[in-house]
């Protein structure tokens, strides 16, 4: 028993709804005005630039699919509506042709919205993510993450590349590394799993304990950028923030030479519980 | 053409299709070679108790604190004749609205002192946040040996040993429930120890707790010791003077108080000659800091080696403020090398040492290239 | 009547509202069991945001009561336990026992002709099961130290005694684990009535789709509740026994002993399961739904179908796609991504066929249908959201932020609970023989629909933006200070999202007493579950009935005078 079919009462909804649209471009426009940030700013590793591509690739592709749904969607609500004399058609959908369109609606959709997704983000994946730098390459500097409740344990070789000796460079919470270099990660954790989240650099990868897993990136400018921790891991997550500088390359060198004397100042050798150095994992 | 087919189809082109993997991209590499860490082969306790039975007694500050608390707060302390000590006997003393304090006459030592009495009730809920917010670094024992303060340097407080570095309170007085409140809620820079956002109740709950690790005879059950708050800084002689009291700093920094003697001397041999008045003063690494090691932290068993600040590139930990710092510098860092200035030099000149290293860390700390430069010119 | 029936008539209180055989008075027993959790789990989600957009500020109204000891304030760790128990209560305690224990229940033996579930025993202990699950959810907030909060996924070592101490994580596991006994239960049952007791004429191809989201529903309950059984005992024994299965035996070393990653691996190829256990039904409402209320036979029956078991299929072997940061290796990971976009072609088909149904049928927008065509908006927005997730290289960045929380929210939150809506208007007159108001119901749909899209949208903002998810404050981090905005935002669209569910609330208890009378069958629909008188007698069917049609013949052109038939009749020629 269809109550509400009416015309004039349709048109009023239909005018309340084209509301929407304003209501959306004023909500949109207060938050821009007071919004510092949309979105998660400009990319300071040699990640960012495919991340950015294949972001916007898919919402490209995401937003027209969208479209399409809205658009079929509201044309039957516009069109079809029930109405005296009005009959709906008798359509199973059974028949050859329109198995038929389906499978090619489906095949299309798969290639144009997974398959071609698929080929760019694998290629991402193997020229970037995955192509994790040898550590005996040169150039290359290895730092060891130790995650912890609630704080970032960084520990870089010093300047003699070796870890395990006097002149490691430990720091809490703040990680110092070169402009341009491949910077190469081993990731563990004392207690829980936390994960180590550059923003910035567009990378993110979890400190598992009792496990060693491996990460890398490059900078590709120098500045000032923040570390989160991206697993819960307990009450204080969210204060368990950093930050990472990045330094030109003269200035990181001379950094280094710095850090590495003054680390050999406070090194302590009878103090061994405090060398938690590990093996280079790769 | 079938979904099971299709799917294995696929899998097969997806192996064809990738290099083999390298050893590094497997998860869960063998870490072995690696020195066991003291503490981490030891799994999380099951079952930690969270119940306390009895009430405890615990040092509360002197007559002296009292009384100036009572005309700084009025109604939060009341002096009241017919105060009940632990033995049943009345004698005259401070309360607080929960009526907790009492004086008590310790016979064994001949010795009154007040006491604050906490009720099990309140050390329970004391515990439970311990352990629920403190106990991962402090340890379920409180006894800083917890499983994510291993390897921690400095390590996590040991509330076993009622000792504190950063309480700005002088000397080898322990720290009133204010400082310590004040110590936990502001955190310590550069360290895991973050300013946690505990309400107050919550923290002087904790607080009791924490006390009331103290062994018997030692910090609050030790019927001598002297409760203080933070060292008084009173008004800072040099605001709209700054440069001046920055040109004062340097002289007393590199000249009565030596300190150069263990953080780094920021002037040139020359210049350093200049304000001590002798020559050959320096040593040959002078911007640099000298490690000192105290006995009253201890890490596995032997002396603690502590590396005094280096104002341009080291956290300072008990905050950067001016007040900060002339309250560090005035009460000294408990049990290190660092001494107590307060009543060694004057007022003024602590302000003025608080300015001089306000100034370093303004223009040097986080800089690179302004630092680097600084240390050359110094280093020549 | 003609055969037994399956049970005699209850008499006593007792067995007729408390420990009842009927699966009708079940269905109703899971459904103010399940809507008086999802109040509750409501009341926490709007907790969490006025954290979220105040942080540090006093809780109004319940703060006082909940949080004494702060004045007000939730602090992080009762934060923690906040967002924790919401998820645990909306999936476990609020949509499973709605969405599958009540329209399970109510619809299968009605739909396919059965004069009650095949186990009524079990059907009766699947509910109290479920109950004491509850409870014990609810015990663990009062213990010390208080509820479970290392999330609803629980991952040790933060889940075991490295990471929380006290009895509330250890109660959570328990709570699980019957939760999980409970649906076990209930999908034997499903299972194995679907199978058997269908009324003759009733093929696999004449039931309701509603029945067959139903049927895969029970299908992956057995199969993968069961690992999160484990899951869970294995988590017990490691926190009540101090044995070794998720705790490595040096936690900086590795070495012999656990592996956290275990329980990711079982945690999750039961979790991806679920998403589609809880989607399943809806999805399988909708279908009907949408044909029902445009008057048009279901496009693609049999495709519908075919999408439903591709999905049950592949909902296995997908989910590794929450793992990608772990460490998992590059071809797992690889493989995860390709079998993730794979199965979002079902999906698809499904879209296609529901869209195809309403193209050119005679649509008569009421509230269910309202709440259907949500669906379609809701899991269009969530699903495609999806493909970020599972392409590993965006993944990276995203997981673990807002992005991923709006992306579950629409599709298994706003999608499942819409269908659920949309059940509750369609089915209200014949389980309790009344209406819900109209006016209100449409009212309940435009004021959810509209902040929640507003919710869940801004949520992708914030998290393509980098903020983390689980943070009980934004503002104490510098790259996170700039879109505290958004979090303001989303928050106040939020309590207007929570303050309309408060139209339904009122429209259902104020429809079951005193709302208008219904008809036996107001929608005019066919299916036999409607050509039922109201309120359906404890034994359902007199006779039990011969079907000759199919469930979705609307408008069929020999059809005189009536768009619709009944099952049970046959179509002219």
């Amino acid at each position: 028993m269809s109550r509400d079919q009416s015309h004039p009462r349709a048109r009023r909804a239909l005018a309340a709804l084209s509301l929407l649209p304003l209501l959306a471009a004023g909500v949109a426009a207060q938050e821009a005005a007071v919004v510092e940030r949309y979105g998660p700013g400009p990319a300071a590793s040699t990640f960012g630039e495919p991340f950015q591509y294949l972001f916007w690739l898919i919402t490209t592709l995401v937003s027209v699919s969208f479209a399409i749904v809205l658009v079929l969607l509201l044309v039957p609500v516009l069109r079809d509506r029930a109405r005296p004399g009005h009959k709906a058609s008798y359509d199973h959908g059974r028949s050859l042709h329109d198995k038929r369109f389906t499978a090619v609606v489906s095949v299309i959709v798969f290639v144009v919205l997974d398959a071609w997704v698929l080929v760019v983000a694998m290629a991402d994946l193997r020229d970037g993510y995955w192509k994790i730098p040898p550590p005996d390459a040169p150039g290359v500097l290895k730092v060891e993450v130790l995650a912890q409740q609630w704080a970032w344990n960084f520990r870089t070789p010093g300047v003699d590349g070796e870890f395990g000796t006097a002149d490691d460079v430990l720091s809490t919470n703040q990680l110092t590394v070169p402009e341009g270099r491949p910077v190469s990660l081993n990731l563990t954790s004392k207690d829980v799993i936390h994960a180590l989240f550059l923003p910035d650099m567009r990378l993110k990868r979890d400190a598992n304990p009792g496990a060693v897993n491996v990460a890398w990136f490059e900078a590709t400018r120098a500045g000032e950028f923040d570390i989160l921790c991206a697993e819960l891991c307990g009450y204080a997550h969210y204060q368990m923030h950093g930050k990472l500088h990045v330094l030109d390359q003269g200035a990181y060198d001379a950094w280094e030479q710095e850090a590495s004397r003054l680390a050999v100042a406070a090194f302590d050798t009878e103090d061994t519980e405090a060398h938690w150095a590990w093996a280079w994992q790769e | 053409m079938n979904a099971p087919s299709l799917l294995l189809a696929g899998m097969a082109l997806m192996a064809g299709l990738l290099p083999t993997p390298r050893a590094s991209d497997e998860a869960h590499g063998d870490t072995a070679g690696l020195p066991p860490v003291h503490g981490l082969d030891a799994r999380a306790p099951i079952g930690v108790p969270l119940e306390i039975d009895a009430e405890n007694w615990l040092r509360a500050p002197g007559e002296d604190w009292f009384a100036a608390r009572a005309e700084q707060e009025p109604g939060r302390f009341t002096y009241v004749e017919e105060l009940l000590d632990a033995g049943g006997e009345m004698v005259g003393g401070w309360k607080d609205a929960q009526g907790e304090f009492a004086l008590r006459y310790d016979e064994d030592e001949e010795e009154v002192a007040y006491w604050q009495r906490v009720g099990a009730d309140r050390l329970t809920r004391g515990r439970r946040d311990f352990v629920q917010f403190c106990a991962s670094c402090h340890g379920f024992e409180g006894d800083g040996a917890g499983r994510s303060g291993m390897a921690l340097r400095p390590p996590p407080r040991n509330f076993q040993q009622p000792m504190f570095k950063f309480s700005k309170v002088p000397g080898d007085f322990l720290p009133s429930d204010d400082a310590l409140v004040r110590l936990v809620q502001r955190g310590l820079n550069g360290t895991p120890m973050l300013p946690w956002a505990l309400s107050d109740e919550q923290l002087r709950d904790i607080l009791q707790y924490v006390k009331s690790l103290s062994p018997e005879g030692q910090g609050w059950r030790d019927v001598y010791i002297e409760i203080q708050d933070v060292v008084e800084s009173g008004d800072d002689p040099w605001a709209g003077k700054e440069a001046e009291g920055i040109a004062r700093g340097e002289e007393v920094y590199h000249g009565v108080a030596r300190c150069h003697s263990c953080h780094p001397g920021y002037v040139t041999p020359a210049r350093l000659a200049e304000i001590s008045g002798t020559a050959g003063e320096g040593r040959p690494d002078l911007s640099y800091p000298v490690a000192k090691a105290t006995d009253k932290y201890t890490v596995g068993g032997h002396p603690m080696l502590l590396l005094p600040p280096d104002f341009t590139w080291h956290e300072v930990r008990s905050g950067t403020e001016l007040r900060d710092l002339f309250e560090t510098i005035g009460s000294g860092i408990g049990g290190t090398a660092m001494p107590k200035w307060k009543d060694s030099v004057p007022d003024a000149d602590i302000w003025a040492m608080a300015h001089y290293v306000r100034h370093l860390i303004d223009q040097y700390k986080g800089k690179t290239e302004a630092r680097a430069a600084f240390m050359a010119g110094l280093r020549k | 009547m003609s055969g037994d029936h399956i049970h005699p008539e209850p008499t006593t209180f007792l067995r007729k509202h408390v420990f009842s055989f009927d699966h009708k008075v079940i269905a109703k027993q899971f459904l103010w069991f399940g809507m008086l959790w999802l109040l509750i789990g409501g009341v926490m989600a709007m907790m969490i945001r006025w954290q979220l957009a105040n942080p540090g500020q006093p809780v109004p109204v319940l703060g006082a009561l909940l949080f004494p000891r702060t004045g007000g304030v939730i602090d992080p760790a009762s934060y923690n336990m906040l967002f924790t128990m919401h998820g645990t209560i909306m999936i476990f305690l609020g949509l499973t026992p709605v969405l599958i224990g009540c329209f399970g229940n109510w619809c299968i033996p009605l739909m396919i002709g059965a004069r009650d579930m095949i186990f009524p025993t079990l059907n009766m202990l699947s509910f109290w099961t479920v109950f004491l699950g509850g409870m014990v959810g609810l015990w663990s907030m009062f213990v010390p130290l208080g509820a479970s909060e290392a999330g609803w996924t629980g991952y040790p070592t933060l889940s075991t005694t490295v990471g929380t101490q006290g009895t509330g994580e250890t109660l959570w596991a328990v709570a699980v684990f019957l939760i999980g006994a409970s649906s076990i239960m209930g999908g034997i049952n499903y299972i194995t009535t679907i199978i058997r007791l269908r009324a003759p004429g009733m093929g696999w191809m004449d039931m309701p789709l509603t029945v067959w989201g139903l049927f895969f529903t029970a299908v992956l309950n057995v199969l993968f509740l069961p690992v999160i059984g484990s899951a869970m005992l294995l988590l017990i024994m490691d926190r009540v026994f101090g044995t070794a299965f998720y705790v490595p035996a040096s936690l900086l070393t590795g070495g012999s002993g656990g592996d956290p990653i275990l329980y990711q691996h079982l945690f999750w190829i039961f979790g991806h399961p679920e998403v589609y256990i809880l989607i399943l039904p809806a999805w399988g409402i909708v279908a009907d739904l949408l044909s029902f209320f445009a008057r048009k036979p279901a496009f693609g029956y049999k495709v519908t179908v075919g999408a439903m078991f591709a999905v049950t299929v592949l909902s296995a072997v997908v989910y590794g796609h929450h793992m990608f940061t772990t460490g998992l290796s590059a071809m797992l990971g690889e493989s995860f991504m390709l079998l993730t976009m794979i199965i979002s072609v079902p999906g698809e088909i499904l879209f296609f066929n529901w869209l195809h149904t309403l193209w050119k049928g005679s649509l008569r927008l009421t509230t269910p249908m309202l709440f259907a065509m949500g669906v379609i908006f809701v899991f269009g927005l969530g699903g495609l959201t999806g493909l970020y997730l599972a392409t590993i290289s965006t993944d990276i960045f995203l997981h673990d932020t807002y992005f991923v929380v709006g992306h579950f929210h629409l599709t298994m939150a706003a999608s499942a609970l819409f269908g659920a809506f949309g059940a509750t208007y369609f089915f209200f007159p014949k389980m309790f023989g009344r209406m819900l108001d109209e006016r209100l119901g449409k009212l309940h749909f435009w004021t959810t629909i509209i902040p929640l899209t507003v919710v869940f949208s801004t949520m992708f903002v914030s998290g393509y933006s980098g903020m983390p998810r689980r943070y009980y404050d934004h503002t104490s981090a510098d790259y996170l200070k700039p879109l505290q905005h958004l979090n303001v935002l989303t928050s106040v669209a939020a309590f207007v999202l929570g303050a309309s569910q408060l139209i339904f609330a009122w429209n259902f208890v104020r429809s079951r007493w005193w709302g208008k009378k219904a008809v036996d069958n107001p929608w005019e629909i066919g299916t036999l579950d409607w050509s039922m008188p109201t309120p359906v007698p404890h034994y359902n069917f007199k006779e039990i009935p011969v079907v000759h049609t199919g469930p979705h013949e609307f408008s069929h052109p020999a059809l005189k005078g009536r768009d619709w038939i009944p099952q049970t009749e046959k179509l002219p020629a």
